[in-house]
């Protein structure tokens, strides 16, 4: 499997596959998304029976993340160019639709100057989502376009400044955004079963997309440019295509938490959400969808022990004090250790639908 | 007239500090490809120490300059030491990754020993007075910001191009495998570069604890961003590159502030990278960047 990118796109680029290959693979990569969203059902179906309302919170905050860190991967994952700026879609997605659903009573309260209009326009939830995505997905485009262009490195800083724009944009447009305080009164429509079926989307969708001609061609790029632009593929078109796929899954989870939420506010939506899931996505391995969704239960696991220490604990009757910055050194020292030990995370490079049939011909055998 | 010099001022100093800081990433490129996120965290380590021996009561505006530059010029050896040195040979997203992980470790350490809140420090004050020549007011700080970049970085330009070390390191970024093949040791050429760029992120910090007179743990953090930003707008791993594009930063940020009306004041940041951005839609290497095709070292 390692290094073979390259041969398969060759391969797939040589002979033009029938109708009925290509719907199998179609048909293969559907189950293999499918099985690797098994582990998430499972979760969020126990969690939606079984757990008290505190851990429900809890597990809609881990999905929001596991959403975001799906949509990390399809660009990360694919291009291999580290993708610093995601969060921005995230909040794009959050705060449109903020301003689309509020209801006017609340718009009264939190944004009574928004300019366009928009302090007297109140949209159904779906609308609100679906024009907040359009919005995510014409920055996603605009930006995409110059991010595409660039080599590794730049388009990693570039995507560092958008997100230090659009966080700007947050906190100075206060008539739109209101600025640093809390944007409330959101209306809270989203539960657990909605988020559940949108992870379990998103993942088939990231998964769709690695096994798609052109997830195969952008890793094949990936690896080596050179050889993939002899043959006639285009990195370029291929990064933007997987830029705007990867935003549209961040700005879907941005919207979802508001709707979970109900109340935002721009620092939700800046380097801390980056850190977070990008040690996700380290820790379970960028390659996989299936890494993107190891990472995310672990360390939302992990996190929140962390927290519960972080917060100060009373061991054996004493009362540790107050261990700010706790969460943080973990997080980094997780993606140090994952780059020098083990840089392609706990997955590797297999899905898990791959792993379960290399292991039952392993037993066939 | 007094308020266009003023600004011209402001921008040149703005500039310095920023090419200080680039030139400081783009010495660690050039040679190993690294893309060193933790180099604001070098800058806070300088920082702190300073704040460290102030507490302990070492008050001397000398012994401060020179702790807060040895500090960092260990601290990036250091860091290379103990987290670089194992994706040495990885790929460059690689090396991003790590120094990312690097940089939060070390300001979450910042908050978790010392404090989440900023912290005053006055031992630098004095070096940020007001000079006045005839009817001219300027800030030392700012003549001497310029001052000493411009010495540290033709300094830098006599080590690169007059001793041994420096063509070692010049020639490594050109092609690493041919300086080893010469019997030049590969850990001592990075050590050095990093030494290197450690000292200027310290001058870089002493000017920055002057001017503001505390230290917080995302000290650095913010002014690594522009700097980055400034390298890729010079061309990524150009020494001179990084030089220009810090003062092309650093005029940009000026001109915004005087162009824009006060209401608008908090864009500044916004437009600057905005304006910056699209200086790469025309040239996607860099201003004095070269276009190189991949798998072909030499230029």
């Amino acid at each position: 499997m390692a290094g073979s990118e390259l041969s398969q796109a060759v391969e797939q680029m040589a002979a033009p596959a029938g109708a009925t290959q290509s719907g199998n693979a179609l048909l293969r990569s559907l189950i293999g998304g499918l099985v690797t969203a098994l582990p998430v059902l499972v979760i969020g179906l126990l969690v939606l029976n079984f757990a008290p309302t505190y851990y429900t919170f809890l597990a809609l905050g881990a999905f929001v993340n596991l959403i975001v860190v799906v949509g990390l991967q399809v660009f990360m994952g694919n291009s291999n160019i580290a993708n610093l700026g995601h969060s921005a879609f995230v909040g794009l997605g959050a705060y449109g639709v903020a301003i689309l659903s509020t209801p006017l009573a609340m718009k009264k309260l939190s944004i009574p100057n928004a300019p366009f209009g928009f302090a007297t326009l109140e949209l159904d939830p779906v609308s609100a989502a679906l024009i907040a995505l359009l919005v995510v997905g014409i920055v996603a485009l605009v930006s995409g376009k110059v991010i595409s262009r660039l080599s590794g490195v730049a388009a990693t800083i570039v995507s560092l400044a958008l997100l230090i724009i659009v966080h700007s944009v947050f906190l100075n447009w206060t008539d739109l955004f209101k600025g640093n305080q809390a944007f409330f009164g959101i209306p809270k429509v989203v539960g657990l079963p909605w988020m559940l079926v949108f992870a379990v989307l998103a993942i088939v969708a990231a998964r769709l997309f690695k096994d798609s001609r052109w997830g195969l061609q952008l890793r094949a790029s990936a690896q080596s440019p050179q050889a993939a632009a002899a043959l006639g593929i285009d990195a370029k078109k291929l990064r933007l295509m997987s830029w705007v796929l990867s935003a549209l899954i961040c700005g879907l989870a941005g919207v979802l938490y508001a709707y979970f939420a109900g109340t935002i506010s721009p620092k939700l939506f800046y380097f801390q959400m980056i850190f977070n899931t990008l040690a996700m996505l380290i820790l379970g391995g960028m390659a996989t969808v299936t890494g993107a969704v190891t990472g995310v239960i672990v360390l939302s696991i992990g996190l929140e022990f962390i927290r519960s220490i972080e917060s100060g604990v009373s061991v054996a009757g004493i009362q540790m004090p107050q261990l700010l910055g706790l969460s943080g050194v973990a997080l980094g020292v997780v993606i140090v250790l994952c780059m020098a030990f083990r840089p392609s995370g706990i997955s590797g490079r297999h899905e898990l639908d791959e792993l379960v049939s290399l292991l039952f011909r392993r037993n066939a055998r | 007239m007094d308020y266009a010099l003023q600004q011209l001022l402001n921008a040149l100093a703005f500039g310095a500090e920023y090419s200080l800081v680039a030139l400081g990433l783009a010495v660690v490129f050039s040679i190993m490809g690294l893309v060193n996120f933790a180099h604001g965290e070098i800058i806070g380590v300088s920082a702190y120490s300073v704040f460290l021996a102030a507490a302990l009561g070492l008050t001397s505006p000398f012994v401060a300059v020179l702790l807060a530059v040895g500090m960092a010029a260990l601290a990036a050896v250091v860091f290379e030491r103990v987290a670089f040195r194992p994706v040495r040979y990885a790929p460059t997203t690689t090396g991003l990754l790590t120094a990312f992980g690097v940089s939060i470790v070390v300001q979450n350490l910042f908050m978790l020993l010392i404090s989440p809140k900023p912290q005053s420090v006055s031992v630098l004050n004095g070096l940020n007075q007001m000079w006045f020549f005839g009817p001219f007011a300027v800030s030392s700080l700012q003549v001497m910001e310029l001052i000493v970049s411009g010495l540290t970085i033709l300094a830098l330009v006599l080590f690169l191009n007059r001793s041994t070390l420096g063509l070692a390191i010049r020639a490594a970024s050109r092609d690493f495998a041919t300086v080893r093949l010469m019997g030049i040791k590969a850990n001592r050429v990075i050590a050095t570069a990093f030494a290197i760029s450690g000292a200027l992120a310290g001058i870089a910090a002493v000017f920055i604890l002057a001017r503001r007179g505390s230290v917080s743990p995302d000290l650095g953090f913010g002014l690594v961003l522009k700097a980055f930003v400034a390298c890729v707008i010079g061309g990524f791993g150009s020494l001179p590159g990084a030089a220009v594009g810090g003062m092309l930063l650093g005029f940009i940020e000026v001109g915004l502030l005087v162009a824009l009306p006060q209401e608008y004041a908090g864009f500044r940041d916004a437009l600057t990278y905005a304006i910056i951005v699209a200086l790469l839609v025309y040239r996607p290497e860099g201003l004095l960047g070269q276009r190189v095709e991949l798998g072909d070292k030499e230029i």
